[in-house]
């Protein structure tokens, strides 16, 4: 069975801002939206990564934007949207891994780490949740990971700033339940990506079977997580808000 | 930086006890273990934007060879 073989009418013709948008995990969710018939607004830092068939699609528009540019992305929405668009979805898929171990992390470089992983994601989300930006009935899903609820030597920085995602979904989850804007997180496990393939250039080759081994069902692909984050922006998932579902092969269960 | 600055800095974020030189093996410190190579990795690539991969850290035995590896033209 294609993990694409699937179809969410409710859907078609909405419009779904994606960061993270041209690798990995949101440049999949990107493609599986497209396949739906919805609209994409992607932003990504280097837009000369971008997939020529996602620039190809005519519902697709790629936005360069730097999320370290905090204070920018009050404009960055404002100009996306107008009278006849506004979003419908948001998937921050954007964020960076990073392994220093505690005695060498001072706060300058966690303050980084945050930056985006963080404080940009809360800013995005709200920006994302004024009335003039969203419409009612919207579903926002952040990209958390397994390693916000688990340990691991040299991720303190890491951990912390994915705990913190699940914290705000919580949160914003029942402050915009008013206008039924439901917000859910997605915790992956390791997913074959440019940020992992990063992550396994530094480790050895018996630490990366280690580790798979800790996957019962191995390492994910970016197909594996980008179905569930399409379930919860549609309308068969009305009732989920506040959530973390981890996508990660039985990880965290091990 | 000089070879022997980056010597004691890098002894004092490995908390290592003992004096060491530039023939120091850094593998048979008492205090090398996998948090140390993380240790190591982290604060070259902050001194020297120099990313250590796992090769390098299996071929490195001491100070000196860590110097090299990282590239002498890099120290005064």
């Amino acid at each position: 069975m294609k993990t694409t073989d699937f179809n969410y009418k409710s859907l078609k013709n909405k419009v779904i801002l994606v960061t993270g948008a041209t690798s990995g995990i949101g440049k999949a969710v990107s493609e599986q939206l497209l396949n739906q018939d919805a609209k994409v607004f992607g932003i990504g830092r280097d837009i000369t990564k971008i997939d020529k068939s996602l620039k190809k699609n005519k519902n697709f528009t790629l936005i360069s934007f730097d999320l370290y540019e905090i204070n920018e992305i009050e404009n960055l929405l404002n100009n996306l949207v107008d009278k006849n668009t506004k979003f419908d979805g948001f998937v921050n898929c954007a964020g960076r891994e990073e392994t220093i171990p505690l005695n060498l992390y001072k706060s300058d470089k966690i303050k980084s780490l945050y930056n985006l992983n963080v404080f940009s994601s809360i800013e995005l989300l709200r920006v994302f949740s004024k009335k003039k930006i969203s419409n009612n009935f919207s579903s926002i899903v952040f990209i958390s990971s397994v390693m916000g609820e688990l340990g691991m030597p040299g991720k303190v920085g890491y951990c912390s700033s994915k705990s913190a995602i699940l914290g705000v979904v919580k949160s914003s989850s029942l402050e915009l339940s008013k206008r039924r804007i439901r917000v859910n997180a997605v915790s992956p496990g390791i997913v074959l990506t440019p940020l992992t393939e990063k992550l396994f250039l530094k480790i050895s080759d018996e630490n990366i079977s280690a580790i798979k081994d800790m996957h019962p069902l191995g390492f994910g692909k970016t197909e594996d997580v980008a179905p569930l984050i399409l379930f919860l922006l549609s309308a068969q998932s009305k009732w989920v808000t506040g959530q973390n579902i981890k996508v990660d092969g039985g990880y965290s269960v091990k | 930086m000089k070879k022997q600055e980056f010597i004691n800095k890098l002894k004092e974020e490995l908390e290592v006890e003992i004096e060491v030189t530039i023939d120091t093996s850094i593998k048979d410190l008492d205090e090398w273990d996998s948090l140390g190579a993380m240790i190591l990795i982290a604060f070259v690539s902050d001194s020297f934007g120099v990313t250590l991969s796992a090769d390098d850290i299996k071929n490195i035995s001491t100070f000196k060879s860590l110097i090299e590896r990282i590239g002498l033209e890099k120290f005064e």
